[in-house]
């Protein structure tokens, strides 16, 4: 592109307060809870972008068996209930558990999203995921493959993105997803090859010529790598199915040539060289800062945002090895990221619209060790929201990714529409008026999964703000925290008439109906025992604003 | 029995009105006339789109038989025998998979149009459905899609003022995915989506009414708010039609015996229902997905058999049963559809029993009103074909589209033009009879309320643009055909009242613009040709 490259990104150098904070945190994190403002309140910028990107190295437990645990002796038998599966083989002759572990893998996820630390590692995870798209029932099929490729992802979420683009190539659901493994000298599978070049690293744009011929050539480098089912479903390299030949590319590469090799280390020696050269055209540092910019900033990008931002981030990610720490940390300090016409324009994703909701609600997890039946089922009707919004976690529609990440004019638009909508609805219905349960069914196992119930409790939420005796600070509080737009003063005397005064014109009726509750929770005072149910109404209607769908 | 010669056959009629481009006299004491009057007059045609993701294997799909001896040569470890090809006439056969639409082509209410594209092939799925979404030429991006743009030519000052008495009910429809590109028009959503019939459309009264503003905060609430009145408007007329009609049909699929093709049995059910229910939506779009078949798209044990063999079975299936269901609701005289995907496969087949993106492949038709025929010619398959190699368009996909536009909607030819920006030949698959008056057109076009129109159009470089203001924010912009922006004609407040300003496009090159007219949450495209 013909732009003059500047020099450095711009830093944000304006104030940093609460409005600031939030916008980062929306951004980050799902949901942003009144824990996570005090947390952060306080510190600088730069101080909060280092906690975000301070990730811990170890990952978190693996996922454990919470399924069919009354069908133990007779269902997956090698793995008892409430282990890991991840180890285990399935038995030979038995059913066949993949659909169960699948399921397990993704209720799993979603627990690790919906009670994340306060840092970057849950977004970048679906961003990866959303970027280098595998699926998990169809072609990936075997759990253990999904769960592989899932740490690998989030291993990998702030360190170096050629490593992960190696890793990625020779990762078993990847070989699975694009048909990696039947990709053999005699009949090439371009699969692969073809989304390397088109959604993973270079783009569609106009400064990305890699030709046909390039597809195919780099299928060709990337031929005899297959799974040892036998061996732990380890990726593997057989010479006699590499392509030993030479493989050409066009000017687009400087017309590169890979010399054909048929050694047993061909198939890392090749592909390292492709990799080197995808990664030397400049373009694929600015493809990914653009994808990074369109998942937490915004999706627009014109000539401006290219030039002052895309391309001297690009230079950064380019110039440090393609390190993802310190471009991602350019990107959250920089003023572009901050600009005010940003704040709130996005609209939430179904994982930001119910995770979101469910975390900053501080919807609390059943916390007892035996509980993990409930913790699992709770995940799994997190997961059928999602779904239901469309979104299904592990299962993006195709290899592009979620449409609302990258189709044009739309995007996130594509999110909302008339069959989501309601359903959206029917998410705030569920968590915030009529709440999950497990109920005292048979199914479980374990008397601490049974009767727990899920549900966000705005009276306790409430009680973390401050004076909130006094509707016109609570409204104001809870305005701030929900919606990422300003809104005005007469909807929100509209929202404190409605729902805190019941009609009533003085402020006193809310106030000494609050603390007559606050006080004695089992209180007789007829106005004061309305007081959870008022807030329910409140927040449920506040949540299917067309504001709360923005953040 | 034709339509026409139906209605003349009535007796008694009264009042005299138009249907169909006939004169009736409608007598609405009599019951069996009043019956039939709203049938007639409340409904017309309606297209029905079966959308197939992944890009079908054309040639496991029709087969040459002519060409079989090349095809084995290229195709040997997974071409079926000649003897189990299902033949359609002397030199064209069908899969044995969809002996159910073999049926419907011996009925003759089915038909293949041979080699259909586009010159010069996208082989990535994205770009590919993109150009057949917005019917674009393979290097040109448009950002309105073909159904869109035919909806906003039919239906102009939509959605501003829809609802109403005349138009109550969405224009088009899609069941089972979000609206998609092949819908919209100009960022409008020309239609509603559905995943079922039978949604929760809950919405209440608004306190948010903050005005949305003119920044991007301000155009994702407006956003948001015309979806929640979409979903407001049309919830109840769907779910009204919905519940007034039953399926007949005994034929369709059992929806649990894991072909993922049959995900299209509801969506065609609800269809079905929908359109015996009364609505009066043009178009129907349905989808289903996994026919990007690199690997084991047929049976080692047997290649009549497999994943591929399982697709083509779900798609034949599913539309014969929903023929048999519109047969026995007493719709088919005004249904007809078509197949399509956004690219075939390779000639040759690859090493793991599949095959890899390729370029043109058949689309079937289906309909009472259709020609029964297998329009084009064979496929040459040359028996040196390497992997590389691909088949050339016979048909250009916008002539399906066209033919279509012209024949079943009865747009004249040269409207056609100006909504797939280009001439492409009609096919013969239709039975031009019936077509709607251009009297039907006059009104659908004027219904709604005209927020803004161009007057002289067409016009030579300068013409003037009279639009409303309802109050608040108005916005007026100049698109050209590639939906980018020409100009900003205006981006203001206006008080409630009628405007007027001038548009000059001396410089620009002649075609086809559009004017797209933004007040508050609403927005009205209007389409406009420079002729020098």
């Amino acid at each position: 592109m013909a732009f003059p490259s500047p020099q450095a990104v711009t830093p944000y150098t304006g104030p940093f307060g609460k409005a600031e904070l939030l916008h980062l945190l929306r951004r980050t994190l799902f949901g942003v809870s009144p824990a996570d403002l005090k947390a952060f309140e306080g510190q600088s910028l730069e101080e909060v972008v280092d906690h975000l990107l301070d990730i811990p190295i170890l990952p978190p437990p693996p996922p454990i068996r919470a399924y069919q645990g009354r069908n133990e002796s007779v269902f997956d038998t090698g793995v008892p209930l409430g282990t890991t599966w991840v180890n285990s083989k399935p038995i030979a002759g038995e059913q066949n558990p993949n659909g169960a572990r699948r399921g397990s893998y993704k209720q799993w996820w979603v627990q690790l999203m919906a009670q994340q630390e306060r840092n970057l590692r849950e977004k970048l995870v679906l961003f990866w995921h959303n970027h280098l798209v595998t699926d998990t029932n169809e072609a990936v099929d075997l759990a253990v493959l999904a769960y592989r490729y899932n740490v690998l992802l989030r291993q990998s979420c702030t360190g170096n993105f050629r490593k992960l683009m190696y890793d990625i190539t020779l990762d078993g659901a990847m070989l699975r997803y694009l048909n990696g493994e039947k990709n053999t000298a005699g009949a090439p599978d371009e699969n692969y090859a073809r989304e390397l070049q088109e959604l993973f690293c270079l783009g569609k744009g106009p400064d990305s010529q890699y030709t046909e011929d390039d597809v195919k050539a780099a299928a060709r480098v990337l031929t005899g790598w297959n799974i040892n089912y036998a061996d732990n479903y380890q990726s593997v390299f057989r010479p006699n199915r590499h392509d030993k030949n030479d493989k050409s590319f066009s000017s687009f590469y400087n017309n590169k040539v890979i010399k054909g090799k048929a050694t047993a280390g061909a198939g890392t020696e090749e592909i390292n060289e492709l990799l080197d050269m995808i990664f030397a055209h400049p373009e694929t540092a600015r493809f990914l800062c653009r994808k990074f910019f369109t998942f937490f900033g915004y999706y627009e990008i014109n000539g401006e945002v290219e030039q002052q931002l895309i391309q001297p981030l690009a230079e950064l990610f380019r110039t440090s090895g393609y390190e993802l720490k310190p471009m991602l940390r350019a990107l959250f300090t920089s003023e572009w990221f901050f600009k005010t016409e940003y704040r709130g324009a996005m609209i939430k994703s179904p994982a930001d619209f119910t995770l979101g909701m469910a975390r900053q609600m501080g919807i609390s997890w059943p916390v007892e060790e035996n509980a993990f039946e409930a913790r699992y089922f709770f995940a799994s009707q997190l997961f059928l929201q999602m779904y239901n919004q469309g979104q299904e976690l592990g299962d993006p529609p195709n290899v592009a990714g979620w449409p609302a990440y990258y189709q044009t004019p739309s995007f996130h638009e594509l999110w909302v529409d008339t069959a989501t909508y309601p359903k959206r609805l029917a998410t705030v219905d569920s968590l915030v008026v009529r709440g999950i349960s497990t109920g005292s069914g048979t199914q479980w196992v374990h008397a601490e999964s049974k009767n727990k119930s899920f549900r966000a409790d705005p009276f306790l939420f409430v009680k973390q703000l401050n004076q909130p005796h006094d509707p016109n600070v609570l409204i104001d509080q809870l305005v701030e925290l929900f919606y990422g737009v300003s809104v005005s003063q007469a909807v929100k005397d509209s929202l404190k008439t409605t729902y805190l005064l019941k009609g009533q014109s003085t402020d006193f009726y809310w106030s000494a109906a609050y603390v007559a509750y606050a006080d004695n929770p089992n209180t007789t005072n007829p106005e004061a025992r309305q007081v959870p149910r008022q807030l329910q109404d409140l927040f449920a209607y506040m949540f299917t604003a067309a504001e709360y769908h923005l953040h | 029995m034709k339509r026409r010669s139906f209605l003349k056959q009535i007796p008694g009629a009264a009042a005299v009105t138009v249907i169909g481009g006939q004169t009736v006299r409608a007598d609405h004491t009599n019951p069996l006339l009043q019956a039939l009057y709203q049938m007639m007059y409340e409904t017309d045609r309606v297209l029905v789109i079966v959308q197939c993701n992944g890009g079908n294997d054309g040639l496991n799909t029709v087969f040459p038989l002519d060409q079989y001896d090349q095809l084995k040569s290229v195709r040997g470890n997974m071409l079926m025998n000649s003897s189990s090809i299902i033949k359609l006439n002397d030199k064209t056969g069908i899969h044995p998979a969809m002996a159910a639409l073999a049926n419907l082509y011996q009925d003759g209410k089915m038909g293949v149009i041979q080699n259909v594209g586009y010159p010069n092939f996208n082989y990535s799925h994205f770009r590919a459905t993109d150009i057949w979404l917005s019917a674009s030429d393979s290097d040109e991006y448009l950002d309105s899609g073909w159904a869109g743009r035919y909806l906003n030519y039919e239906y102009a000052n939509y959605p501003v003022g829809y609802p109403n008495a005349a138009m109550p009910d969405p224009l088009a429809i899609r069941v089972g995915e979000g609206i998609g590109l092949g819908l919209q028009m100009m960022g409008t959503n020309m239609g509603v989506s559905i995943n079922n019939a039978s949604d929760p459309v809950n919405l209440t009264g608004n306190i948010f009414k903050d005005p949305a503003g003119a920044d991007y905060v301000g155009k994702e609430l407006s956003y948001l708010r015309e979806v929640q009145r979409q979903t407001d408007k049309f919830g109840d007329v769907i779910l009204a039609a919905y519940e007034k009609a039953k399926n007949l049909s005994t034929k369709y699929p059992s929806v649990n015996n894991g072909n993922t093709a049959n995900n299209l049995t509801n969506q065609l059910k609800i269809v079905a229902r929908l359109i015996a229910g009364g609505l009066k939506t043009r178009i129907y779009w349905v989808s289903t997905g996994g026919f990007d078949t690199h690997s084991s798209q047929v049976d080692p044990a047997d290649f009549t058999k497999g994943t591929h063999a399982n697709l083509l079975q779900g798609i034949s299936d599913n539309i014969a049963a929903f023929m048999d269901d519109i047969k026995l609701l007493g719709l088919q005289e005004r249904v007809a559809g078509f197949t399509f995907s956004e690219f075939g496969r390779r000639i040759r087949s690859n090493a793991s029993l599949g095959t890899d993106h390729g370029s043109a492949l058949p689309v079937i038709y289906f309909g009472k009103n259709i020609i029964p025929a297998v329009v084009g010619d064979n496929p040459i398959i040359n028996p040196n074909a390497d992997f590389n190699s691909n088949l050339p368009m016979q048909y250009d996909f916008r002539s399906v589209y066209g033919t279509f536009l012209n024949q079943w909607f009865c747009v004249p030819q040269a409207d056609v033009h100006s909504i797939l920006y280009n001439q492409f030949q009609i096919l013969p698959i239709l039975n031009t009879a019936n077509c709607l008056s251009t009297a039907s057109h006059e009104l659908n076009v004027q219904n709604g309320i005209n927020a803004v129109s161009v007057s002289p159009n067409p016009f030579v470089h300068k013409t003037r643009v009279d639009f409303e203001s309802f109050g608040g924010f108005v916005r007026l912009q100049v698109f050209n055909n590639h939906g980018s922006l020409v100009r900003t004609l205006l981006s203001q407040d206006l008080p409630k009242g009628k405007y007027s300003n001038d548009l000059d496009l001396e410089g620009q090159p002649t075609g086809i613009y559009y004017i797209r007219w933004e007040n508050g949450p609403l927005q009205q495209v209007k389409g406009m040709m420079k002729v020098l």
